[in-house]
C-alpha cells in the first residue's frame, strides 16, 4: 500500500528535475534589446574661441614678389618647389558649397569657383592643373588641423579670415568679399532683416551670423534658429520652418542657384572676407599665392571664373582690393 | 490514526467555510459541527463523510491540476499563434525601416541617378514596412506605448518618404540640398533627441512584442505549474487510496472495484499530464532556444548592419561639421565585435542550433565588409570623396549579401520555431478535456464504490 505513494513521490521528483532543463531564458532577448538600444553617436557642435585683434588689419597679407617665378621653375628650397617635387597641389576644399566648392553627385567630382582658383594656383606651379591637383573635402573642424599637420598645402574652403584663425594659420589676401546677407522666399515682400523682427531666421549653429543676429537691437532682432549645416537652413525654409536665412552671400548664391524661388535682399550685415589658408611656416607660398591672385584679378581671369559660376544668380562682385602689410 | 486526521480536516473545512462569526453564523457552524459529530459516531456516517471528502477533493484538486495545465497550454498556444507572429511583424517593420534608410543613402552615393535595383529595394522596404504596420495595428492592441509607437510610425512614414523623394529630385539636378533632405529624412528615422523618430518607435514595438513572447515562454515553462499539477494529482490519489484503505479495514473486501478503477484513472491522467507538460515544456523551450532566440539576435544584427551601412554612406554624401556618422559606424562595430557581443552570440546560437555551416557565410562576409568599409571610411576621413565614392559600391554589395544571408538564417530559425511550437501545443493534446472528464468520472466511481458499502448498513 505504501509503494504507490513512493512511486508518486518519485514521479514528482523526476518532474521537478525535468522542469529545470527546459526553463526559459532571457539571455538572447536582453542581448538583442541592448544591442538595438545602442545610442546613436551624437554630433558635437563646432565652436571657435573669440580672439580680439585689429579688425582693420586682420585681412592684410604678405606682399607678393615683384615677379612671379615662371610655371615649372619654382625657386629652389621654396615650398612651391616641394609641391612641384611631390607632383600635386593638395587643397582642402568645401564639398557642400554649391557653385563655390561642391560635390557633383553625377560625376563624383568637386566643382566650383574656388576649385577653379585652386586649379589656377596649380597651373602657376606646374604649367597645367591637369593631374596636379588633389582635392581634399574638409569638414569645418578639420580645416586648421589638416593645415597644421601638413595633410593639405592650402585650404580654399569659404574660410573667413578671423583674428582667432590668424593665430593658427596664415591667410592669402582676400580672394572673395562675401557679406552676411539675407535670403527670403521670392515674393515674400521682405526687403531687409528688420522686417523679420521676432521671426525665425536660420544660420549655422554657433556661427558668426548667429552672433550678428543676437547683437541686433531687441526691437528688430529676429529669432535665430541654428542648424548643424547651412544647407539645412534651405531645407528648413523650403519646409516653411523659418522665414529667412542669414549667412555668407557666397552660400546664399549657392542656395539661390538650387532654389530659384528665393532672393537675396537687404544690406550687408557684416563683411565676411575669404582668404586662402596656408601653414604659417610657408610664408613664401603665401606670397606666391598672393602674386597669382593679383595676376588673375588684373588679367580678368578672376572675373571670368566668377561669371562662369555665378552669372545667373545675382550681381557679380568686383575683385577685392588686396591689402598687404609687408 | 488516519481516520481522525480526515475527520479533523473535515471539521477544519467546516469552520473555514463558515460565515463571519455573527450570532446566527455561530449557530450554523455549531449545527454543522453537530452534524459531523453525529456522522462520526457510526460507520455508515463516516462513510458518508468520506464520500463528501472524496468528491470535494476530486473537484478541488482536479480544478487545481487543470488550472496549472491550462496556464501552460494557453501560454504555449499564444506563443505559437500570436505573440511570436507579432514579434516577427515588429521585426519586419524594424528591419524594413532601417534598410530603407540605408538603401536610400547608399543610392544617393551612386550619382545623380540611382540604379533600378536600389530604387526597387527601397520601394519594397516601404511596402514591407506598411504591411507590417497594418498587421501590428490590428493586433498589437493593448499596451499604450505600443499604440503611441504605431501612431508615430504611421504619422511619420508619409513625411519621410516625401523628404526622400525631394532628396532624390534635388540629387538628380546635382544640388547638394539633396543630401540635406536625405539627412533631414534620416533624422526622422533615427534621431534619439526626436521623440517622434520612427526607429525608436519601431524599437519600442519590438520590445513590447519580444517581452510578451518572453512572458509566454516564462508561463509556458514555469516549474511552479508542473509542481502544482504533480502535487494536486498526488493529493487526489492519496485521498482515494486512504478512502480505500478505510473501506478495506471496515469490510472484508480488500478490493472495491469502482474505487480501484477511479484510482487507476486518476493515476493515468496524472502520468499523462506530467509527461505531456514535460514534453510541451521541452518543445517550447526548444522553440525559444532554437527558434525565436536566433530570430531575435539575427534581426538585431540586420538592423545594426543597416545602421552601419547608412552611417558609411551618409558620412560621404552629407559631410557635416563633425564625424558623428563615422563615429556611429564605430559604435555599431563595437556592438558586433565586443566580447559577448552580437558576433559571439551568432556563433554560439549557430552551434546550439546545429547550423554552423549555414552561418559560415556570414562569418566570412562580416570581416570582409568591415575591411572594405574601413577603406571607404579611411578615404572619406582623409577627404578623398571621389575615392570613397568609387569604393563604396563594393562595401554596399557585401552589406547586401550580409542582409540577404541574415534573412535566410532568420527564415530557417522561424521554421524551427514553428515546428517546435507545434510540438509544444500538440503535447498538451486533449489534456484540457481529459483532466475534468476523468476527475468527474473518478469522483462518480468513488461515490458508487462507497455507496455499495453504505448500502450494506441499511
Amino acid at each position: 500500500m505504501k509503494r504507490p505513494l513512493l512511486h508518486l513521490l518519485g514521479l514528482a521528483l523526476i518532474a521537478a528535475s525535468l522542469a529545470g532543463c527546459g526553463a526559459s531564458s532571457d539571455h538572447a532577448l536582453n542581448l538583442t534589446l541592448d544591442a538595438l538600444d545602442t545610442p546613436v553617436a551624437k554630433s558635437t557642435p563646432y565652436d571657435e574661441p573669440t580672439v580680439k585683434c585689429n579688425n582693420a588689419t586682420v585681412t592684410a597679407s604678405l606682399r607678393p614678389p615683384a615677379t612671379l617665378p615662371a610655371p615649372g621653375h619654382m625657386p629652389a628650397g621654396s615650398f612651391m618647389a616641394d609641391i612641384r617635387q611631390k607632383g600635386h597641389l593638395v587643397a582642402g576644399v568645401n564639398a557642400g558649397a554649391y557653385k563655390f566648392g561642391a560635390l557633383n553627385p553625377g560625376s563624383g567630382n568637386i566643382e566650383g569657383f574656388e576649385i577653379d582658383l585652386v586649379n589656377q594656383i596649380a597651373k602657376a606651379i606646374f604649367g597645367t592643373a591637369k593631374g596636379h591637383v588633389l582635392l581634399v573635402a574638409l569638414t569645418v573642424p578639420q580645416k586648421i588641423p589638416f593645415l597644421e599637420q601638413g595633410k593639405v598645402d592650402i585650404v580654399v574652403d569659404t574660410m573667413t579670415i578671423t583674428c582667432y584663425r590668424r593665430t593658427k594659420v596664415d591667410f592669402s589676401a582676400v580672394y572673395y568679399d562675401a557679406q552676411q546677407r539675407l535670403l527670403v522666399p521670392l515674393g515674400s515682400g521682405i526687403k531687409s532683416i528688420s522686417a523679420l523682427a521676432h521671426k525665425p531666421v536660420c544660420a549655422t549653429t554657433g556661427s558668426n551670423p548667429i552672433e550678428v543676429m543676437k547683437a541686433m537691437s531687441p526691437q528688430t532682432r529676429p529669432i535665430p534658429v541654428g542648424k548643424s549645416q547651412a544647407i539645412d537652413c534651405l531645407v528648413a525654409m523650403q519646409l516653411g520652418q523659418v522665414e529667412g536665412i542669414s549667412t555668407d552671400s557666397s552660400i546664399l548664391l549657392g542656395f539661390k542657384a538650387q532654389d530659384p524661388n528665393t532672393e537675396i535682399v537687404g544690406p550687408s550685415l557684416k563683411a565676411v572676407p575669404y582668404g586662402m589658408a596656408i601653414n604659417s611656416s610657408h610664408r613664401d607660398f603665401v606670397q606666391f599665392v598672393n602674386g597669382v591672385l593679383s595676376k588673375l584679378e588684373r588679367n580678368g581671369t578672376w572675373q571670368q571664373l566668377q561669371a562662369n559660376w555665378l552669372r545667373n544668380f545675382g550681381q557679380l562682385e568686383s575683385p577685392p582690393t588686396p591689402r598687404y602689410d609687408g | 490514526m488516519w481516520i481522525t486526521d480526515a475527520a479533523v480536516s473535515v471539521e477544519g473545512a467546516g469552520i473555514a467555510a463558515a460565515p463571519a462569526p455573527t450570532r446566527r453564523g455561530r449557530g450554523i457552524a455549531a449545527g454543522a459541527l453537530g452534524w459531523v459529530r453525529d456522522r462520526l459516531a457510526t460507520t455508515p456516517g463516516r462513510l458518508v463523510l468520506i464520500s463528501i471528502l472524496v468528491v470535494v477533493g476530486a473537484v478541488v484538486f482536479g480544478a487545481i491540476a487543470l488550472g496549472a495545465e491550462q496556464s501552460r497550454e494557453r501560454a504555449a498556444t499564444a506563443a505559437r499563434l500570436q505573440t511570436e507572429r507579432l514579434l516577427v511583424q515588429a521585426k519586419n517593420l524594424y528591419t524594413a525601416l532601417s534598410d530603407a534608410n540605408a538603401t536610400v543613402a547608399t543610392g544617393l552615393l551612386s550619382g545623380g541617378v540611382e540604379t533600378a535595383a536600389n530604387r526597387n529595394r527601397y520601394v519594397n522596404d516601404l511596402a514591407h514596412a506598411s504591411v507590417a504596420l497594418s498587421n501590428l495595428t490590428q493586433e498589437a492592441g493593448t499596451a499604450g506605448n505600443a499604440q503611441a509607437a504605431l501612431r508615430t510610425i504611421a504619422g511619420q512614414l508619409p513625411t519621410y518618404s516625401g523628404l526622400i523623394e525631394t532628396a532624390r529630385a534635388n540629387n538628380r539636378l546635382g544640388f547638394p540640398i539633396g543630401a540635406a533632405y536625405l539627412r533631414q529624412a534620416a533624422l526622422r528615422m533615427t534621431s534619439p533627441s526626436n521623440p517622434e523618430g520612427m526607429l525608436p518607435a519601431a524599437d519600442q514595438l519590438y520590445r513590447v512584442e519580444a517581452e510578451r513572447l518572453n512572458d509566454n515562454y516564462r508561463t509556458g515553462t514555469a516549474t511552479s505549474a508542473l509542481v502544482t499539477f504533480a502535487a494536486a494529482s498526488a493529493v487526489a490519489l492519496i485521498l482515494l487510496l486512504l478512502a480505500q484503505w478505510y473501506v478495506a479495514r471496515i469490510s472484508r473486501r480488500i478490493l472495491n472495484v469502482p474505487m480501484v478503477v477511479a484510482t487507476v484513472a486518476v493515476a493515468g491522467v496524472s502520468v499523462w499530464g506530467i509527461v505531456g507538460l514535460v514534453n510541451a515544456q521541452n518543445a517550447l523551450s526548444s522553440a525559444q532556444r532554437n527558434g525565436s532566440d536566433p530570430v531575435e539576435v539575427l534581426s538585431a544584427a540586420t538592423v545594426l548592419l543597416s545602421r552601419a551601412q547608412g552611417d558609411l554612406s551618409l558620412a560621404i554624401v552629407s559631410r557635416g561639421t563633425d564625424t558623428a556618422d563615422a563615429n556611429d559606424f564605430d559604435v555599431v562595430k563595437r556592438v558586433f565585435e565586443r566580447p559577448g557581443g552580437l558576433l559571439a552570440e551568432i556563433s554560439a546560437l549557430a552551434r546550439r542550433t546545429g547550423t554552423t555551416a549555414a552561418a559560415q557565410k556570414f562569418q566570412t562576409d562580416y570581416p570582409a565588409y568591415q575591411a572594405k568599409a574601413q577603406t571607404v571610411a579611411d578615404r572619406e576621413g582623409s577627404g578623398d570623396l571621389k575615392g570613397a565614392i568609387g569604393l563604396a559600391p563594393q562595401a554596399s554589395a557585401i552589406s547586401e549579401r550580409l542582409s540577404l544571408d541574415l534573412a535566410e538564417q532568420i527564415d530557417a530559425a522561424q521554421g524551427r520555431f514553428m515546428r517546435a511550437a507545434a510540438h509544444a501545443t500538440s503535447a498538451f493534446g486533449g489534456l484540457g478535456f481529459a483532466i475534468p472528464l476523468i476527475t468527474a468520472l473518478a469522483a462518480v466511481l468513488a461515490l458508487v464504490g462507497l455507496r455499495q458499502r453504505i448500502n450494506e448498513y441499511r
